[in-house]
């Protein structure tokens, strides 16, 4: 018989089937969207995770305390500029960090703070929306300035931000006139991202907030190539400067290594979900060879007329297998559709997901495996039927 | 019988022993029968005798145990599986006590299946079936599933699949058992218009009334076989 043929009888038995097939054909749906939705979720994390660190230079070398909390020997301004002398290093400049309650008007905030040089900005590509950036007068002066995040502009005035301009923030009980305020960024990878930070000259950041308490982390730009170059120089330079421990208290951390771990979390991320959808088609896989053991059963009778009537062994092997085929595929289908319409769905809910057509086929491939996996044993044991056994079974 | 034609049947010597767990049961015992081109033989015996096994051997859809059998000059005991099917698709014409129509399909599309399967191509198909069809009356039934006709009209288009490919043999199992006795006369006149027009034609029953229709008539009693009752 022809493959036309045959494909025509099997629709004509599925057509009579309507609820069979439907219930069979649910566990690929659910299965194959979930498998369309998580490439397209792990697509779309992906791409979030390249756009956060799009403004991260990956030449950027982070050098830092190895030990929380108070240090002995904490890093200076002058490590800062003995990296910077190195030839591998573009610049290097010191970070203070801290937190502290700040306040405009009625509205407060706990947010954290970075004492910086003007160097800062260009190093991660921060920008500018309103007013200016902090510049080498306000670090020579100690200038009580501070230059504030999106975010965190938007919160102290109730998303008003351009009101806060030029007045006065209350930080830690200090003042500081609001001289900026940057475009929103998206998070780096820092643990509470740009928008939502104030920064501010870091002598000002040593001498009013932090005294003693200064525990700097330097940050050191490199190109991309001469990044482990620059970290040799800067092991070097600190184990000269730092008599007491050396190199060994502190941590040195390229951010192109932290691009590749975030991508490689998306990815596992990907990988989880998508073991998930395999279990999914696995068990609906299940429930098409149940389906068609069944079916096969029903059609004992049907299966031997065929032989009496002259279909070989490879013909019934074959409409058996086609059904499965063809009900998995059909819901393969549904499933990628039902997975596309998810889409804007998840982007209600702020998950991003970008469907592909990789997505699409991958789905489709793993549903139609499904079915010739599955939808294989019970068209063999139809195909290999006694004729005779077969037309007696009632 | 006529000698001097084709040799469509020739069996000799067939054994059928099924082995069950406690015993062996020798169903079919030294069987031998000859039936030649445009016969009419009736196999006659009461349920339990073998003779629905005679007609699965001779039906090519189970093998002997024992024996030699010649259909239509091939020889059965050395076919493989397709072979057999082929066999049955092009030598033998099956005529089932209940039909055995495929539900789902229509009268039209079950008249077809033989040819399909003998790869005969769709529109040549439908218009051989057409013609089997209305041959045998049902011209208007031709879209008509097996459940929307009468046993009458079912057992004709079981007929009607049985000759679509003009096989030199058909077996008929118990026609006429599940019939009524006006349906019932109806096809044993088919039947014997077929035999008229060459077909050659073996009726497996029960019923003395049917086998006496027949040109010829075999007794199969405890699975041996007999010209006399």
């Amino acid at each position: 018989m022809k493959l036309k043929q045959l494909l025509k009888i099997v629709l004509i038995n599925i057509y009579h089937n309507k609820m069979r097939t439907f219930l069979t054909t649910l566990g690929v749906i659910v299965g194959t969207a979930t498998i369309f939705l998580v490439v397209a979720i792990g697509r779309g994390g992906e791409a979030q995770v390249n756009e956060q660190y799009s403004r991260l230079n990956v030449g950027t070398i982070m050098v830092m305390p190895a030990q929380r909390g108070r240090v002995l020997d904490p890093l200076t301004k002058e490590d800062a500029e003995l990296f910077q002398a190195s030839q591998n290093i573009k610049m290097a400049f010191p970070i203070l960090n801290g937190s502290g309650s700040m306040k405009y008007g009625n509205y407060s905030s706990n947010a954290s703070y970075y004492g910086i040089l003007p160097a800062y900005l260009e190093a991660n590509n921060l920008t500018i929306n309103q007013g200016r950036f902090l510049d080498d007068t306000d670090e020579s002066k100690r200038e009580r300035v501070a230059v504030i995040g999106a975010g965190l502009a938007e919160l102290l005035t109730d998303g008003n931000p351009t009101e806060i301009l030029d007045k006065t923030l209350d930080l830690n009980r200090r003042k500081f006139v609001v001289v900026g305020i940057l475009n929103r960024m998206g998070d780096s990878g820092s643990p509470q991202g740009f928008d939502d930070t104030a920064f501010i000259p870091y002598s000002a950041a040593e001498r009013y907030l932090l005294g003693t308490r200064a525990n700097p982390t330097i940050n050191a730009i490199a190109e991309v190539n001469t990044v482990q170059a620059a970290i040799q120089d800067i092991t070097t330079i600190l184990n000269a400067n730092h008599l007491r421990g050396g190199s060994e208290q502190f941590r040195i951390l390229d951010a192109g290594s932290r691009l590749v771990a975030a991508q490689e979390t998306a990815r596992t991320m990907s990988l989880l979900l998508l073991s998930v959808a395999v279990v999914v088609l696995i068990v609906s896989g299940i429930g098409i060879m149940n389906v068609m053991f069944v079916t096969v059963k029903e059609r004992t009778k049907e299966i031997g007329t065929l032989k009496a009537i002259g279909a070989k062994k490879r013909e019934i092997l074959g409409q058996f297998l086609i059904e499965a085929v063809v009900i998995s595929l059909a819901g393969g289908i549904l499933g990628v559709m039902i997975g596309g319409g998810m889409v804007p769905l998840l982007k209600y809910f702020e998950i991003l997901a970008i469907p592909s057509l990789s997505g699409v086929l991958i789905g489709l491939l793993f549903s139609v495996t499904t079915g010739v996996f599955f939808g294989f044993y019970p068209a063999w044991q139809a195909a290999d039927l006694n004729p005779i056994d077969a037309l007696r079974y009632e | 019988m006529n000698n001097n034609g084709r040799c469509i049947i020739d069996a000799r010597n067939i054994v059928k022993i099924y082995q069950t767990p406690y015993e062996e049961l020798k169903v079919l015992d030294d069987i031998s029968i000859k039936v030649m081109e445009n016969d009419f033989t009736a196999i006659l015996g009461p349920s339990g005798s073998g003779k629905s096994t005679l007609m699965n051997v001779l039906g090519c859809l189970d093998l002997p145990t024992m024996g030699e059998y010649f259909l239509d000059g091939v020889d059965i005991l050395k076919a493989k599986d397709d072979q057999l099917a082929d066999i049955r698709n092009n030598k033998i014409g099956f005529v089932f006590q209940k039909f055995n129509l495929l539900p789902r399909l229509s009268a039209l599309q079950n008249v077809m299946l033989p040819l399909l399967y003998r790869g005969v191509e769709e529109d040549e198909a439908r218009e051989i079936a057409k013609e089997k069809l209305s041959l045998l009356g049902l011209g208007d039934r031709l879209t008509h599933r097996p459940n929307e006709l009468s046993g009458g009209q079912q057992q004709r288009v079981s007929i009607a699949r049985a000759i679509v490919g003009n096989p030199p043999l058909l077996l008929a199992d118990e026609p006429t058992g599940n019939l009524d006795s006006k349906s019932s006369k109806d096809a044993i006149e088919i039947l014997k218009e077929l035999n008229k027009e060459g077909n050659t034609i073996i009726v497996i029953t029960h019923d003395n009334e049917v086998a006496e229709q027949t040109k010829k008539v075999v007794f199969i009693r405890d699975g041996r076989l007999s010209q006399e009752g």
